[in-house]
C-alpha cells in the first residue's frame, strides 16, 4: 500500500501547492500601487446573491440538460455496438470540448440564430441559449464518459437476463442502472463544474448581465476592479459550491457489488438494430454536428488558401500540438498515480478516502485559470523572468485542468482492474513495471487512450492561460482565432477554427488508436 | 514512460529557445494589446520601421487588453521589464497615473490631428476614434438620428452591445449615455434594455453576431465601415451619426519610470508621433492617427461620418465614478 501512497501523496502535495500558493500570493498583494482593498461588504450586496443563485441555477439545469439525454444516447450506442460510422461518430463527440467558446457561439448562432437553419429568434438569448450551448459542449462529452460503463457489464449477465426473459425495463433496472451508478456521480460533477465555470458563452448568449456567473464576477474582480482578495474569496466560494455538489452526488454513488469483468467481447448477439436507438443516435449526431457543419460551410467559403499560407499559422499549430501533448502526458501520469492510490484505498475498504483523493484531483478545475495564472505570476515574477517560463507554466496549468477528465475516464476501469487482479498480482509478486506491462497496460490501454486524448484536446483548445502571459512567440491556434476575430477577420477565424478542429480530431484519433489499440470505442 | 520523456525534452527545448533570445543589442520592451501585435495589427510594420532606424530590438509583448496591461504593471511594480506601455485609453489613464510608475515623456505633440488640445505630461496619444452604432444599409433603411431616438423609440432597431465590465467599447457606451443623460442614465438604460439582443464579453463576439444578422445595429467605431470598404470593397456598412455627438476614445502610450532604456523609449515615443508610424495606423488598427493631417488618410476615410461634437469625460472623473456607474448599470440591466 505504501508504494502507492507515496507517488499519489507527491501528486496531491504538488496539486495543493499549485493551487494554494497562487491564492496566497494574491491575498498578499495588499501593498500594491493603486490597490484599494475592498471592505468585504460585498457579501451583503444583492449583486453577489443574484450571481450566486444564477450560477447555481444555470449550472444545475445545464447539467441536467446534458446528462439526462446523454444517458439515453450512450445507452443507444452501447446497445448498437456495430454500425457504419460508429467509431467516427464517437470521435466526433469529443470535438465540441475543444471548440473555443466564441467560435461555438458563432456555430450555434448559425444554426439557431435569426438567419439560421432552425431560427429561434430572440428567444435564443437567455437561459435557452445558455442551455443549448452547454448541451452542445457537454452532452457529447457525457456520452463518451458514460459509454464505457456499459462495457463493464459482464457478458454473462446479459445472457442471464436473456434466459430470464427480462424486458428492456428490467434489464435497465437490474443490469444497466447498477453499472451506471458507479460512474454517473463523477460525470455529473465534472459537467456541473464545466457549466459553473462557463463564461463567454453565458455572457454572450445569456442576453445581458442578468446572466452573470461567479466566473464573471471573479474575472471582474481580478481584471476590472483589480481586487485580488475579492477574487480569491469568490474563487474559494466557487470551490465550496463544488465540494457541496460533490458530496451530494457521491451520496447516490454505489460501487458495484457484483464481480466485475472487463470483457472486450461485444454483445450484439441478442439485440439486433433497434430503430429507436438509431433514431436517438441520429438526433444526437445532428445536434452535435450541425453547429460544426455550419462552421465548416462558412470556412470552405472563406479565405482558406490565405489562412493556410501564413507562417504564423503553422507556428501556432506547432505550439498548440506541443502544449496539448505535453500537458496531456503530465495529466495522465499524475492521474495514473492518484487513481492507483484511490483504487487501492477502495479495495482496502476505505471508499470514503478514495473519493476524497479523486475529488482532490478533479475539483481544482473550478479555480479559474485566471486566478491560478495571476497568482503564479505574482509568486514567480519577483524571482525569475516569467517570460522564459511561459511554456512550463502554461503546460502545468493545462495539465491541472485536464486532470479531472483523466480521473473521470480512467477511474472506473482502474478501480475494476484493481479489484479483480490485485490479489492475483500479489500472490504472483507482480509489481512495478511488470505489473504495468502485463496486467494494467493490456486492460487499461483503452480508457488510458481516451483519457490522454481528452486531456490533449482540452489543452489544445485552451485560451485562458496562454493569453494571460502573452508574448509574440507563443501564439496558439486559439489565440490566433481571437486575434483574427479582433481584426475583423471573421472568415479567417472560422477557417482557423476548422483547422483546430481537424487537428484535434487527428490527435484524438492517433492517441485513442495509438494508446488504446484497435478496439471500437 | 515516454510521456514523461517527451515532456522533459519539450520543456528543455523551450527553455533553450528562451535563453537564446537574449541578444547583445539593446532591447526596447513594449507592453501592448495583442490585436496590436498580431499579424494584421500595426505591430509587425511598426517593429520593422523602428528597428531600421534605432539599431535596437523592439520587443512587442501582446497582452489581452488595456486593463490586462495595467494590471500586469501593478503586479510587477518597479521590477517591470517594460519600457513602454502602449494601448490604454483615456478611461484608464487616471488609474495608470495613480500607480506612480510612469515618467514624464518631455515631448511636445506638435502635429496633432486630435480634435482637442493635448497636454498630458505622462501620456502621448497615438490614435483615436469614436464609438458609434454600425448597421447594414440593406437591412436597416432609416437608422436613428440621435442617441435619444435610439434609446426612446420603442419601435427602434435591435442592438448588440458589449459589457462595460469586460470591454472598452462597452465602457464607452456607458460613458456616452452618462454624458447625454447625466443622472438619468439609469432610466435611459431601462428604456433601451428591451431592444438589447445581448451584451457580449468583448467586441469580437458582438461584431461577429452582427455580421450574422442577429441584430440591426452593433456598438463599434465610426471607422469600422472603413475596414469593409478597404479590405472587402463592401459599402453596405455605415455608422449612424448621432446628433448629440459621439463618445471619443483616445489611445495613448507612456514610458516607465523604471526603464533602463529611457533614451530609446523617448526615441520610440517620438517615432510613434512621426509619419512612418502614423501612416500604419489607419488600415491596421482601423482608427484615426493622432498626428497625421487628414489629407494623408486613405481616401476611403473621407466617406466616414463626421462625428460632429466629440464627447469625453475627464480621466479623473472616470476613475472616480466608474465603479458606481457600472454598479448602477448592473442594477438596471439585471431587473
Amino acid at each position: 500500500m505504501n508504494s502507492r501512497a507515496l507517488p499519489a501523496g507527491l501528486v496531491l502535495v504538488l496539486l495543493a501547492i499549485l493551487v494554494v500558493a497562487p491564492l496566497v500570493g494574491l491575498v498578499n498583494l495588499g501593498g500594491l500601487p493603486g490597490y484599494q482593498p475592498d471592505d468585504l461588504q460585498f457579501w451583503q450586496s444583492a449583486y453577489i446573491r443574484r450571481v450566486l443563485s444564477f450560477s447555481l441555477w444555470q449550472a444545475l439545469l445545464s447539467t441536467l440538460c446534458s446528462v439526462l439525454p446523454a444517458i439515453l444516447v450512450a445507452r443507444a450506442f452501447a446497445l448498437q455496438p456495430s454500425f457504419a460510422l460508429r467509431a467516427f461518430l464517437l470521435r466526433l463527440f469529443a470535438l465540441p470540448l475543444v471548440v473555443p467558446a466564441v467560435v461555438a457561439v458563432m456555430g450555434i448562432v448559425s444554426v439557431y440564430g435569426s438567419d439560421g437553419w432552425i431560427p429561434l429568434g430572440r428567444s435564443l438569448y437567455g437561459l435557452n441559449g445558455i442551455l443549448l450551448a452547454h448541451a452542445f459542449f457537454n452532452l457529447p462529452l457525457a456520452v463518451r464518459l458514460l459509454l464505457p460503463l456499459w462495457q463493464t457489464i459482464p457478458q454473462s449477465h446479459w445472457q442471464l437476463a436473456e434466459q430470464l426473459g427480462m424486458n428492456a425495463w428490467q434489464r435497465w433496472r437490474f443490469l444497466e442502472w447498477p453499472a451506471l451508478r458507479e460512474g454517473l456521480p463523477g460525470v455529473v460533477l465534472l459537467i456541473f463544474m464545466l457549466c459553473l465555470t462557463s463564461f463567454a458563452v453565458v455572457l454572450t448568449l445569456g442576453g445581458g448581465p442578468r446572466s452573470t456567473t461567479l466566473e464573471v464576477a471573479i474575472y471582474q474582480s481580478l481584471r476590472f476592479d483589480f481586487d485580488p482578495v475579492r477574487a480569491v474569496v469568490l474563487a474559494l466560494l466557487q470551490l465550496a459550491l463544488c465540494v457541496l455538489v460533490a458530496t451530494l452526488t457521491f451520496r447516490m454513488q454505489r460501487l458495484p457489488e457484483v464481480e466485475i469483468s472487463i470483457d472486450p467481447v461485444t454483445h450484439d448477439d441478442c439485440r439486433g438494430h433497434k430503430p429507436a436507438n438509431l433514431v436517438l443516435i441520429l438526433l444526437a449526431t445532428l445536434f452535435v454536428a450541425t453547429p460544426m457543419i455550419s462552421m465548416l460551410v462558412d470556412a470552405l467559403t472563406g479565405p482558406v488558401l490565405a489562412v493556410l499560407g501564413s507562417v504564423a499559422l503553422w507556428q501556432s499549430v506547432a505550439n498548440t500540438l506541443f502544449i496539448g501533448l505535453t500537458a496531456a502526458s503530465l495529466a495522465v501520469v499524475a492521474g495514473w498515480f492518484l487513481l492507483r492510490y484511490s483504487a487501492s484505498l477502495a479495495l482496502a475498504g476505505q471508499p470514503g478516502r478514495a473519493r476524497v483523493v479523486d475529488l482532490a484531483g478533479s475539483i481544482i478545475y473550478v479555480v479559474p485559470p485566471l486566478v491560478i495564472g495571476t497568482g503564479t505570476f505574482v509568486l514567480l515574477s519577483a524571482h525569475v523572468d516569467v517570460f522564459t517560463w511561459i511554456y512550463p507554466i502554461v503546460i502545468t496549468i493545462n495539465a491541472l485542468m485536464g486532470l479531472p477528465f483523466v480521473i473521470r475516464s480512467l477511474g472506473p476501469a482502474m478501480r475494476q482492474n484493481h479489484a479483480r487482479y490485485h490479489l492475483l498480482c500479489q500472490s504472483l509478486a507482480l509489481e512495478g513495471w511488470n505489473r504495468f506491462r502485463y496486467v494494467e497496460w493490456p486492460l487499461l490501454r483503452r480508457p488510458l487512450g481516451l483519457a490522454t486524448a481528452l486531456a490533449a484536446a482540452l489543452a489544445m483548445g485552451d485560451l485562458g492561460v496562454i493569453a494571460l502571459f502573452g508574448t509574440p512567440a507563443t501564439a496558439t491556434l486559439t489565440l490566433l482565432i481571437y486575434q483574427q476575430l479582433g481584426a475583423y477577420l471573421i472568415p479567417s477565424a472560422t477557417v482557423t477554427a476548422i483547422l483546430l478542429l481537424l487537428l484535434c480530431l487527428s490527435v484524438f484519433w492517433l492517441l485513442e488508436r495509438g494508446i488504446g489499440g484497435r478496439f471500437d470505442a | 514512460m515516454y510521456f514523461l520523456l517527451r515532456f522533459c525534452t519539450g520543456t528543455l527545448a523551450a527553455l533553450l529557445l528562451a535563453a537564446n533570445s537574449q541578444a547583445a543589442i539593446p532591447t526596447l520592451t513594449v507592453y501592448t494589446y495583442d490585436s496590436f501585435t498580431s499579424e494584421w495589427g500595426p505591430g509587425p510594420q511598426v517593429k520593422k520601421a523602428f528597428e531600421a532606424q534605432c539599431g535596437c530590438k523592439l520587443d512587442l509583448i501582446g497582452l489581452e487588453d488595456g486593463v490586462a496591461m495595467l494590471n500586469r504593471l501593478r503586479l510587477e511594480g518597479e521590477n517591470t521589464r517594460a519600457d513602454i506601455l502602449l494601448g490604454i485609453d483615456t478611461s484608464l489613464t487616471a488609474e495608470a497615473r495613480a500607480t506612480g510608475l510612469f515618467e514624464a515623456h518631455g515631448l511636445k505633440l506638435e502635429s496633432s490631428s486630435l480634435p482637442r488640445p493635448w497636454n498630458d505630461e505622462l501620456f502621448l496619444p497615438y490614435d483615436y476614434g469614436y464609438f458609434a452604432f454600425v448597421y447594414n444599409r440593406e437591412r436597416l433603411a432609416v437608422p436613428p438620428q440621435s442617441l435619444r431616438q435610439l434609446v426612446e423609440d420603442e419601435q427602434g432597431p435591435t442592438i448588440l452591445i458589449q459589457d462595460p465590465r469586460t470591454s472598452t467599447p462597452g465602457l464607452g457606451l456607458l460613458l456616452w449615455i452618462r454624458k447625454v443623460y447625466g443622472d438619468r442614465a439609469s432610466d435611459a438604460w431601462a428604456r433601451l434594455s428591451p431592444r438589447i439582443v445581448t451584451v457580449s464579453k468583448g467586441w469580437s463576439e458582438a461584431y461577429g453576431l452582427f455580421l450574422k444578422n442577429e441584430a440591426d445595429m452593433v456598438l463599434s467605431y465610426t471607422t469600422s465601415p472603413a475596414y469593409h470598404l478597404i479590405a472587402e470593397q463592401d459599402d453596405r456598412f455605415a455608422a449612424a451619426p448621432f446628433s448629440e455627438g459621439h463618445y471619443q476614445q483616445i489611445e495613448v502610450a507612456g514610458m516607465l519610470h523604471g526603464s533602463r532604456q529611457k533614451k530609446l523609449a523617448r526615441e520610440f515615443l517620438e517615432f510613434m508621433l512621426g509619419e512612418d508610424f502614423q501612416r500604419i495606423i489607419p488600415t491596421t488598427n482601423w482608427m484615426y492617427p493622432a498626428a497625421l493631417p487628414s489629407a494623408s488618410l486613405p481616401p476611403e476615410f473621407t466617406q466616414l461620418i463626421d462625428p460632429g461634437v466629440t464627447l469625453l469625460f475627464d480621466d479623473e472623473q472616470v476613475a472616480k465614478h466608474r465603479k458606481i456607474w457600472v454598479d448602477e448599470w448592473l442594477e438596471v440591466m439585471s431587473r
